[in-house]
């Protein structure tokens, strides 16, 4: 393979980094064999997690404290570019009371003693929030009863400050504590117990601190999954099948593929678990040699049913299905008997949306390592999303118990939900199997990895609102069909609805608004038809992606149907009252905060200003994921309108939030903007659709999420208050492509129900007006 | 077999001369730095530096580049302090990070082509570079942050 | 007197044939024992290594990856592929029993030592415009200093009847030049030296000047532009599309570095021309290049005055057509070349070196897309146009109709009417064979 010369400078001259070079062609890489090293520092250069110095004490599962002081923070969440680590570990260096610069981040492996490990639907600090402030509250007691018995005092006496125990004059450092011995340990319920600070006094949360992995992604030392490496791997290249299900292999020829240096074998895939029919993995020296080889090998194959199936027919289907009262289930929201309402009221509008295919095109293609270790142990080496939920698929690929694979953690070169269907961890595991356990590292090209996705299904909505003389609303339906992710992969997670029927919540929520309607009806129909046509994936904000563009862009249309001004008419039905009061400490406060971020939006954007010709503005809201952990969201835009070419310049995208105390405020500016940023991609510039069992798109020559150029200015403000943290990955996606339909609306008088709205659509509406 | 000078240093690897440079680099010499993206040269991530110009490795073969010099991101500077990296660390630029390398080595192509580059012309140069996480707000901001530090720097020079 | 004129008419072939033949026939010059090396006095061959690589005679005598000089370069002509032949001092296969005489008879008029004609792709009738002195410094380079390779010729691909070398010297007798050069009295010292060596060894109308239907240069449209190994060579007269005048100072910039800010890179077969030709002669004798090609003297102030405003004026147009227009939200083309290109292309307020103007660029500007669509096929490399620095390649990355959008949208930038059926023109560059350099 490779060779290394140092010409210039003789072996003496070689740089760090020219060592590191030398190190890897030498064979020694990043990939642990031993238990030791099955975790991940990401402020390490190449991850690596360094020994503790001297003994390390655990006060719970969740860290471990060292001789010299310094805090190993367990994070079982993937780091995708939230700085995840960075939020969750300052919750607990606070309560611990320990510097930012004595606080390490691990990033763990799949071990079954970390339970459920997911990294989805905003949950990551909502939900570590309780349990991270309960393990530093033990470890800050611990350190203060040690020090009292040190010192022979009451435990009462003694304050815990900046990783010393101080009483008086006296202090001691943690680390010494720790070197001393100390073993305690907490039950659940003394954990429960555990008095915590009050948040006022909280010191690192809310804080602008450094991001633990922001350094090394800027300087190549950062570590994903496409760069594991081990001794003696080989590289895989997947040749991927027509259609996602049903498809078999008929012959393989790969006389052609002979001729590339480095090929060595194609392998069909014989997998158990069901998740890559039909899959085909070409097997060579390099990456390169693989993806050489893979063009030249000629696979046939008989393709499944979704290869008469384009997306039209998932749009048809979905509208034939809506149709049909009895599919579906029905959301308990209170009142769901709308028919009588709808039968005595004075109007009604009506009106249906759609939302086309969208792809997950996170930047890192999808790969993965996997070989069977010394022990006997099938290591997998990949970023993934939902350890969980893949780790039992591997183990149905494998043949093997769950005990026996295990996922290494690695950075995510993104995830907006790709991730969690770990799907793509099984080939490469199946190609390690036939080849006996020999390392074998995939990395599928860009077009196998988009044609591979699980993409946000297209949707079709029928929404209905109802009014009495007096104008009033007093009856709302929203009928919602779509690809259901969660029923095609987990749907041992599907609730059932008031008429006994499950249904997919991923899939759904956000019908389930706060506004007060009177009688509402919300009912999820799963398009059965998309489901066995690809994989539906959760792509970020999931079901609210298009619930809330028809909500949003049907709550405009209502205010004015009574000649409302559409802010008045949001504020006007968003009353914390019965079901929208908000209960428990991250929803309290319910509607009412909807409402202030509502204003919040309109007073940055300047609502009800007046505005050049052909130019709008647009206000739409969210509360984001799940009725139970709401992140008040509002958008606000500006938009120009082009009507000759049907362009839309979007001016201005603010945002206003609310998702309670905020713990990393750099955080969570970044995940807003991102997550708008991804709201007006998916508004205005990308989109495929299914054509014959296959995406339209397969790469970025034609797949276009926005680039730079494309990026208005953006404002994201907080609105902090004392509610228990919500979660900010997802929720500022939603609320953007109705807030930029309803200023196109408000600029031209059109009205577009479709997304992707592409200039061709604006002119089209334009003309028909 | 190529020979080129890898971050100042000579390298030599036994490849096929149309092995894009991307994978020569990654796999043959271990700088996984620089990241495979699309493959066809409309996403940046695999962005270096030949001739110190930015360059996407994945659609150069290794051929093309033979005795000349290339930089990767771990090469740009002896201890990850470049202005543009210091900017992007200051500002919190990345999120996931897998784009950034690409973002930052033509972020440093164009500061030296451009050294205070308007908004537009930040859009003209950086187009070619995704970012999935989109962090643009924060890659423009940083772009001018280094820039006004790299005007000081040499200000303080010539003073 | 029917038959007297036939009788006449069959006389007259008859003779004439008769002379033909004797103007065709050459004898075989004696082999010869290779002379040594210290037959030559070594400033001679220095000046024959100089001009040998002036005159570019390794990139057309040397196959790709192949042994210098030792021949089997492929051309593709539109009268069949030839191999370049040996032209190392092998005594079998070479050149090595060929005398200076046979040498230079053989450069001044395209028959070989053995009195077979040598085919027109061998530019003679440039080289006949070289000095005595200089082709026998050349013959002594290639004798002394140029590693023997034995290694047969490969047998051209030329059709009958075309491949009957005694047609070559018709072709001769009615096509070539056979001037020698004569120093133009009306011009410098300077303009002439620079006349010699771009008529002679440079042989630059070898491929700048168009040629006929049998493959000759018309003086008569002399440096004109002609098409050449799959490429456009635009023309060197001010016929040239170039929005922005080529002066003196561009050619010696281009000419010198591979690559002028103001027209363009030395793609193709130019750069091995530049980088491994030129890079041998001076900077005065590219000077005097330079100045022959401006079709300039040093003492023309006020006509460089009006080309620098020219200029000027040009520069400033080309810098704001770039932006793009049409929108790249409904234009494809205008939107894969931000997606592909513009990153290493789009200028600011300035021109900067390295960051190739495409709207003023020869390649957007000349008839055919060829050049363009070449570039963006296979991009280039380290040692073709500005040295060090690449671009990469699209063959594998872009279908036919997406480079099509992006050359239609360069095209209409550069401020030019369309090519006609673009997207078929780019799908036949792609498929002739690749010029390999």
């Amino acid at each position: 393979m490779a060779k290394l010369r140092d010409e210039a400078n003789g072996s003496a001259g070689i740089s760090r980094r020219g060592f590191l070079v030398g190190m890897t062609a030498l064979g020694v890489s990043f990939g642990f064999p031993t238990a030791a090293w099955a975790a991940m520092n990401p402020a390490n250069a190449d991850g690596r997690v360094l020994p503790d110095d001297g003994r390390a004490y655990e006060p719970t599962l969740w860290y471990s404290i060292d001789e010299a002081g310094q805090v190993k923070v367990n994070i079982i969440r993937a780091e995708m570019g939230q700085h995840v680590g960075t939020a969750i570990a300052r919750i607990l260096a606070d309560e611990l009371e320990v510097d930012w610069d004595n606080v390490d981040i691990i990033h763990v492996d799949s071990a079954k003693r970390w339970g459920l490990m997911v990294t989805g639907g905003s949950w990551s600090v909502s939900q570590s929030w309780p349990i991270y402030r309960q393990a530093g509250a033990a470890g800050r007691t611990a350190m203060i009863e040690a020090a009292a018995r040190h010192w022979g005092i009451s435990p009462k006496a003694c304050q815990a400050k900046h990783g010393y125990v101080v009483a008086g004059q006296r202090r001691i450092s943690y680390g010494e504590l720790v070197a001393q011995g100390v073993s305690r340990q907490f039950s659940e319920d003394e954990l429960k117990a555990l008095p915590l600070k009050p948040n006022q006094d909280l010191k690192l949360v809310g804080q602008a601190v450094k991001s633990l992995d922001i350094e090394n992604k800027t300087n190549g030392q950062a570590i994903f999954g496409i760069d594991a490496q081990v001794d003696g791997m080989v590289y895989g290249c997947p040749l991927v099948p027509p259609t996602r299900y049903g498809a078999r292999v008929t012959a393989v020829d790969d006389s052609e593929a002979q001729t590339v240096r480095g090929y060595q074998q194609t392998l069909q895939l014989d997998d158990p678990s069901g998740h890559v029919p039909g899959w085909v993995m070409v097997i060579a020296d390099s990456f390169y040699a693989a993806q050489k080889a893979a063009q030249k090998v000629k696979v046939s194959w008989a393709a499944g049913e979704a290869s008469k199936v384009s997306e039209s027919d998932i749009i048809e289907h979905g509208r034939r299905l809506l149709k049909d009262a009895a599919q579906g289930a029905i959301l308990d929201t209170g009142n769901v008997d709308t028919a009588p309402v709808f039968d005595q009221a004075s109007t009604q509008i009506e009106q249906e949306y759609l939302t086309h295919t969208v792809l997950h095109a996170q930047m890192e293609p999808l790969n993965a390592l996997v070989f069977r270790n010394e022990e006997g142990i099938w290591e997998v080496h990949s970023g993934c999303q939902w350890q969980s939920l893949t780790l039992p698929w591997l183990a149905k690929a494998l043949d093997v118990k769950e005990e026996q694979v295990i996922i290494r953690a690695y950075l995510l070169g993104g995830g907006f939900g790709r991730r969690l269907n770990g799907d793509y961890t099984v080939p490469a595991a199946l190609a390690s199997k036939a080849l006996g356990g020999k390392p074998v590292k995939m990395v599928m090209t860009r077009p196998g990895d988009m044609q591979f996705d699980s993409p946000r299904s297209a949707s079709v909505q029928q929404l209905k609102m109802a009014f009495d003389a007096d104008q009033q609303v007093v009856a709302m339906e929203h009928h919602a069909s779509a690809g259901w992710p969660t029923q095609a992969m987990v749907p041992s997670f599907m609730p059932a609805g008031v008429n006994g029927e499950k249904y997919d919540p991923f899939s759904i929520a956000g019908a389930d608004h706060w506004y007060s309607v009177g009688a509402q009806r919300v009912r999820a129909v799963a398009n059965d038809l998309a489901n066995a046509s690809f994989r539906p994936g959760w792509l970020r904000s999931v079901a609210p992606g298009w619930t809330n563009w028809a909500l949003e862009s049907f709550m405009d249309e209502a205010a004015h149907h009574v000649g409302q001004d559409p802010l008045d008419f949001r504020l006007a039905h968003l009353k914390a009252e019965g079901r929208n009061a908000g209960e428990g400490p991250i929803a309290k406060g319910g509607a009412d905060r909807q409402a202030a971020v509502l204003k919040k939006a309109a007073e940055m954007i300047g609502w009800g200003q007046d505005l050049p010709q052909d130019t709008g503005i647009g206000i739409a809201t969210t509360f984001g994921q799940e009725r139970d952990m709401p992140t008040w969201v509002a958008c606000a835009v500006q938009v120009h309108v082009d009507r000759s070419t049907g362009l839309v310049d979007v001016q201005k995208l603010y945002v206003a939030v609310d998702a309670g105390v905020i713990v990393d405020p750099n955080g969570a500016e970044a995940q807003c903007q991102g997550a708008a940023l991804w709201g007006l991609s998916m508004a205005l510039y990308e989109g495929t659709a299914l054509q014959q069992g296959r995406f339209k798109d397969d790469n970025f020559n034609s797949y276009t999420p926005l680039r730079i150029q494309q990026t208005p200015e953006v404002k994201v403000e907080f609105i902090i208050t004392d509610a228990a943290p919500a979660g900010l990955g997802e929720p500022a996606t939603t609320p953007v492509a109705p807030a930029i339909a309803n200023a196109i609306y408000d600029a031209v008088g059109v009205r577009l129900r479709s997304i992707p709205m592409r200039p061709a659509d604006v002119k089209g509406a334009l003309s028909q007006a | 077999m190529a020979q080129f000078i890898l971050n100042g240093q000579a390298v030599v690897a036994e490849v096929d001369a149309d092995t894009p440079l991307l994978w020569v680099i990654r796999d043959e010499l271990g700088m996984t730095g620089t990241k495979f993206g699309c493959g066809i040269g409309t996403c940046g991530a695999c962005t270096v530096h030949v001739g110190g110009r930015a360059t996407r490795s994945c659609t150069t073969p290794v051929s093309s580049v033979e005795g000349a010099e290339v930089t990767t991101i771990e090469g740009l500077s002896e201890q990850g302090d470049h202005p543009v990296q210091e900017a992007w660390q200051h500002l919190q630029v990345p999120q996931c990070g897998y784009c950034q390398s690409g973002q930052i080595m033509q972020a440093a192509a164009l500061l030296k082509d451009i050294p205070e580059p308007t908004d537009e012309e930040i859009d003209g140069v950086m187009s070619g570079n995704l970012c999935r996480c989109m962090t643009y707000v924060r890659i423009r901001a940083a772009i001018k942050d280094a820039a006004q530090k790299m005007k000081e720097a040499d200000n303080g020079q010539v003073a | 007197m029917r038959k007297r004129l036939i009788y006449g008419v069959c006389l007259v072939a008859i003779v004439g044939l008769a002379g033909f033949s004797l103007y065709a026939w050459h004898p075989a010059i004696d082999p010869i024992t290779p002379p040594s090396a210290d037959q030559f006095p070594q400033e001679m061959i220095d000046q024959g290594e100089m001009l040998a690589s002036a005159g570019y005679c390794s990139t057309c005598h040397t196959s790709p990856g192949g042994q210098p000089y030792a021949g089997n370069y492929e051309m593709h002509t539109g009268f069949g592929t030839i191999y370049s032949s040996n032209i190392t001092p092998d005594p079998e296969t070479g050149i090595g029993r060929w005398s200076e005489e046979a040498f230079i008879r053989a450069m001044r008029t395209g028959v070989s030592r053995d009195g077979h004609h040598l085919l027109p792709a061998f530019p003679y009738e440039h080289f006949n415009k070289m000095t005595d002195h200089d082709l026998k410094a050349i013959y002594a380079y290639i004798m002394t200093s140029v590693p023997a390779v034995d290694e047969e010729k490969k047998a051209n691909g030329v059709p009958f009847p075309l491949n009957m070398r005694w047609l070559q010297a018709g072709w001769k007798l009615l096509f070539a030049d056979t001037a020698p050069f004569e120093p133009d009295p009306q011009k410098s010292d300077q303009w002439n030296r620079g006349a010699y060596l771009a008529e002679g060894v440079a042989h630059c109308g070898a491929c700048h000047t168009p040629r006929n239907a049998v493959g000759a240069e018309q003086y008569d449209q002399m440096y004109e532009g002609a098409a050449i190994d799959g490429w456009i060579a635009p023309s060197l007269t001010p016929s040239n599309p170039s929005p922005i005048p080529w002066r003196q100072q561009d050619f010696y910039t281009y000419l010198r570095t591979g690559n002028s800010m103001l027209h363009g890179s030395a793609a193709g077969p130019m750069a091995p021309v530049i980088h491994q030709g030129l890079a041998a002669l001076p900077d005065r004798d590219i000077q005097a290049i330079s100045l022959y090609l401006s079709h300039d003297e040093p003492s023309q102030v006020d006509r460089d005055e009006a080309l620098d405003a020219e200029f000027h004026e040009a520069l400033q147009s080309a810098l704001t057509d770039q932006a793009t227009i049409p929108d790249a939200r409904i234009n494809e083309g205008a939107r894969l070349y931000a997606t592909a290109c513009s990153s290493c292309h789009y200028n600011g307020q300035h021109l900067v070196k390295g960051r190739p103007l495409l709207t003023i660029d020869s390649s957007t500007h000349l008839d055919a897309p060829t050049n363009l669509v070449n570039v963006i096929l296979d991009g280039l490399r380290a040692d073709q146009g500005i040295s060090g620095v690449v671009m990469p390649g699209f063959r594998d990355a872009l279908s036919d109709a997406e480079i099509a959008q992006i050359a239609a949208y360069l095209r209409h930038t550069a401020g030019e009417s369309p090519w006609p059926n673009l997207q078929q023109q780019v799908t036949d560059v792609r498929q002739q064979p690749r010029f390999e350099h």
